[in-house]
């Protein structure tokens, strides 16, 4: 057991002897990551690629940097990915940004790949969104999927187009961006065997739960209290069947500690997580070197010593409700309105906001009265800043009321003659002008025919156009603008209030649809996180793509509520107070609140789809808050760890990359 | 389940945002139409019962959004179709020019078994607008262009005067029931023990 550890830790010095060794001997390697020399163990580097990474966390900064290799030994073929030394990390890191990283010394030697056949690997998923880097994920036949790698020098396609040479590939007819590998079986059979659910596994999130979180556990945990026979998620079982085989110590007494909260009181997340912190790290080191022996050898965790996770593959036989009926965690109490004289209280003699975490967290609870709003979303979207003066303000108002005056002449200067050769401009018009008139027209300010306000909505999303031509108009942007101008009653304001918020939102609009992928992405983890059965249940029935809640991400749920219950829902969101992605947890408390429902009729995903929309206005908004901020509190960092870096409404990761590729797309 | 599943049709309605779709489907469904439908986000479906040679179908109409850069989504919407709806507006020849991309952009998401015969409808929509003063389509053109794509039928509606709904759809359900039985040759219909399988679901026949 010792020799192996210390075997698996010495990776990285492994890895540095070996490209010290070989890079003056030839391995030609260009940054096409193509090498042909051969290596001196009679093995064949067939692919190298530098700078492939993985993000241990949600924060970009957490990245552990290696090379990826795909190479050739006898007939067979291996991949690996060895992370470099810290000391080297920043070096080689042609980004710039690498060394900002501080990844804990432990992770680089967990996540390391010394040899992987190939041919244990099921499929390989490929994701390329725009404002990040590409990356894929590699799912093991055995169920086990590595988190995923970053191509931060890009190198995707020559990846997969070199496995392609060398094995038999066939892309997913459910998803084109899924490449089977050794898929030789008939569809018949393979669907039949999908049906088997075998469960993936994700190391990110095992590695991750142990570093400090205390939710899903507290899930597992208050069910054995309950002997309810709710079964969680599959990682977590694969978790806790790993530690009642490695009888770690650290976690008995986490147990223990978890036990007596859940019993006391609500969370208290800092207190809790700190405590798991301190009895955990004791016990890491050994919990980890065992676990690093598996990952030598990549052996399909056994699973054979838990009996109730049997019960996971057929998730309606068990009554995962019980669960439901702990009282385990409610969101706190809803306040009233944040009001004119609480708001006058939060600004100092010159109009500074000096606490503004107690006004998110006081609007978080309450929202805003509405004849504050005006004041107070331009700093909740951030288009003034908390620390800014009266004055201050005042003058940027003025600056940039010219400045939109600017560019909204840019588009008002062009001329129907002009127009006419401007194809891009007209269509682009001819959308906005097709949806305004469809936005919000039962509301009162946007009612009848020839209103002067809908006018407005058409001139700042032109200018908007104009101002983001990359990103231009996208359907949703209108709803997004209706109830800003509504409450600014002012055109250039509510311009900058709009331009403040696409910062974090526009990504929803991406060509691409990287945006709302990385959501949809964020989400389906969430709910294997919050609900396992409920996920088991979706995967079986084949709607991991959550694509019946598309409507509730792009637009946060603009359509399934009433004009002002939106706008208090909003303010809340765009706090930010417990999570930038409070609406992705809301989405998760939808759901778990018509699990019943959805799982005891069976839903397909055409049902769901149905279901979810005509779910538009019987939604208790309040009850989803308070649930949502529950879940949120209760998935702790582990929720967090579910979110991939730069998921909107986080800023982007690199703002300064190129932001909205351009296709051929004319819109 | 099966026979319920068997019984039912899947359409899809397509093409530029603003032509019409919502209109047409809820003018088909509903009998009505509304200046105050909001641009469609995602997708969404309506049901419609309809009777052919006196048997029951449910016809299940899917509505997308228009915008281009929403139709990576179709992949999982248009699975399934036995019936693909291509709408343009009469008044405006993009639209028009946009209808044989929605056709490849939906035979490449939905990849049908045999694309060659896969049935879709156009409709040419809004010629109520200005008594047809505004049009920049001919029907003409319009037909001379489903012939060339195999002679795909063609209607002219207007979805705010309800001219031509009925009939067009009509159609285009006849059509989608001349697709179905082709598929279930490919695969037993004892599959149902698999439950939650919905592609072997779907295929698994309609041969009454
Ligand atoms: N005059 C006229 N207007 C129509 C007709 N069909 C739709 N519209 C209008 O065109 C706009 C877009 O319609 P909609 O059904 O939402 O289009 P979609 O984006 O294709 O779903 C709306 O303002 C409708 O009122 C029609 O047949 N005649
Ligand atoms: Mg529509």
């Amino acid at each position: 057991m010792h020799e192996t550890e210390q075997h698996d830790l010495s990776d990285d010095s492994d890895y540095a002897a070996a490209s010290r060794h070989h890079a003056p001997g030839g391995i030609m390697r260009t940054d096409s990551g193509k090498s042909t020399a051969s290596e001196a163990g009679g093995s064949e580097v067939l692919y190298l690629k530098d700078n492939v990474a993985i993000h241990p966390t949600q924060y970009a900064s957490e990245r552990i940097s290696g090379r990826l290799r795909l190479y050739k030994q006898g007939s067979s073929l291996f991949l690996s990915w060895i992370p470099y030394k810290p000391s080297t990390d920043g070096a080689v890191d042609s980004l710039g940004h690498g060394s900002s990283s501080i990844p804990v010394e432990k992770d680089r030697s967990l996540y390391t790949i010394k040899s992987l056949p190939v041919s244990d690997v099921h499929s390989i998923r490929r994701h390329a969104p725009a404002l990040s880097w590409p990356y894929i994920i590699v799912v093991l036949s055995s169920g086990l999927a590595y988190p995923p790698f970053y191509f931060y020098n890009g190198g995707v396609r020559e990846f997969l187009a070199t496995l392609k040479q060398h094995v038999f590939i066939v892309r997913s007819a459910d998803d084109s961006n899924v490449f089977l590998v050794n898929d030789f079986q008939d569809p018949l059979q393979r669907t039949l065997s999908s049906l088997e659910l075998p469960r993936v596994v994700s190391v990110a999130n095992r590695a991750s739960r142990h570093r400090s979180d205390l939710s899903s556990s507290s899930f597992d945990d208050s069910e054995r209290l309950n002997g309810a026979s709710y079964d969680a998620t599959a990682s977590t079982s694969e978790y806790s069947a790993r530690q009642k085989k490695f009888h770690d110590p650290a976690r008995d007494i986490s147990i223990q500690v978890l036990e007596k909260f859940s019993l006391v009181t609500k969370f208290a997340r800092e207190t809790t997580s700190h405590l798991f912190r301190e009895s955990h790290n004791d016990g890491l080191n050994a919990y980890e070197k065992k676990q690093q022996t598996d990952y030598g050898s990549l052996k399909p965790i056994s699973t054979s010593d838990d009996k109730k996770k049997d019960s996971n593959v057929i998730p309606v036989a068990s009554d995962p409700l019980e669960f439901e009926k702990l009282p385990l965690v409610w969101g706190k109490q809803r306040m009233h309105p944040l009001c004119l004289e609480e708001w006058a209280a939060f600004l100092d003699s010159e109009g500074r906001i000096l606490d503004s975490k107690a006004l998110r967290e006081r609007i978080f609870y309450g929202g805003v009265d509405q004849n504050i709003r005006k004041e107070v979303w331009k700093f909740l979207l951030g288009y003034h800043e908390y620390d800014s003066t009266y004055a201050e303000r005042e003058y940027l108002t003025s600056v940039k009321k010219s400045e939109y005056e600017v560019i909204k002449s840019q588009w008002q200067s062009i001329s129907a003659v002009q127009a006419k050769r401007f194809t891009k401009f007209r269509e682009r018009k001819g959308l906005i002008d097709k949806d305004v008139v469809r936005t919000d027209r039962s509301v009162a300010y946007y009612e009848g025919d020839d209103n002067p306000n809908v006018t407005i909505l058409r001139d700042i999303l032109l200018t908007y156009s104009f101002y983001n031509f990359d990103l231009g108009y996208c359907q949703g942007m209108s709803d997004f603008l209706s109830p800003i101008l509504y409450v600014m009653k002012d055109e250039a304001e509510s311009f900058w209030c709009f331009v403040a918020l696409m910062e974090r939102l526009g990504p929803n609009f991406n060509r691409d649809q990287s945006g709302m992928h990385s959501q949809l992405f964020a989400l389906s983890k969430l709910v294997e996180l919050l609900d396992g059965p409920l996920h088991n249940y979706f995967k079986q029935a084949d709607c991991l793509n959550y694509f019946f809640c598309f409507r509730w991400i792009l637009i946060q749920f603009k359509r399934e509520f009433e004009y002002d219950q939106v706008m208090h829902l909003w303010e809340v969101l765009w706090t930010h107070y417990l999570s930038e992605h409070l609406h992705l947890y809301m989405c998760v408390a939808i759901l778990k609140g018509h699990r019943k429902k959805i799982m005891g009729e069976q839903m397909d995903f055409d049902t769901l789809l149905k279901f979810i929309n005509e779910l538009s206005g019987n939604i208790d908004l309040d009850w989803t808050i308070r649930e949502a901020e529950a879940l949120c509190i209760c998935a702790g960092e582990n929720g967090a760890a579910c979110i991939p870096p730069g998921t909107p409404p986080s800023l982007s990761i690199e703002p300064d990359m190129g932001l909205y590729p351009q296709e051929d797309e004319v819109l | 389940m099966a026979s319920r599943r068997r019984m039912l049709l899947k359409v899809i309605i397509l093409g530029d945002s603003g032509v019409g779709k919502t209109s047409l489907m809820n003018q088909y469904v509903n009998k009505k139409f509304s200046n105050q439908y909001k641009a469609t986000i995602g997708a969404d479906f309506l049901t419609k019962e309809v009777q052919i040679d006196d048997r029951l179908f449910t016809l299940q109409i899917w509505d997308t959004a228009g915008q281009e850069r929403f139709q990576s989504l179709g992949v999982a919407f248009y699975r399934g179709a036995d019936c693909c709806v291509l709408v343009y507006d009469v008044n405006v020849m993009k639209s028009f020019d946009n209808l044989n991309n929605w056709r490849e952009e939906f035979l490449l998401q939905a990849s049908p078994s045999d694309p060659e015969n896969f049935p879709f409808i156009v409709l040419g929509n809004k010629i109520d607008i200005d008594g047809g003063n505004s049009r920049v389509v001919s029907e003409k053109k319009a037909k001379a262009w489903c012939a060339s794509k195999g002679n795909i039928p063609y209607f002219e509606t207007s979805a705010k005067e309800g001219l031509n709904v009925e009939a067009a759809f009509q159609c285009i359900a006849m059509n989608a029931l001349k697709n179905e039985p082709e598929e279930d040759i490919y695969l037993p219909d004892t599959i149902d023990v698999a439950g939650g399988g919905r592609q072997l679901q779907r295929s698994s026949g309609c041969e009454c």
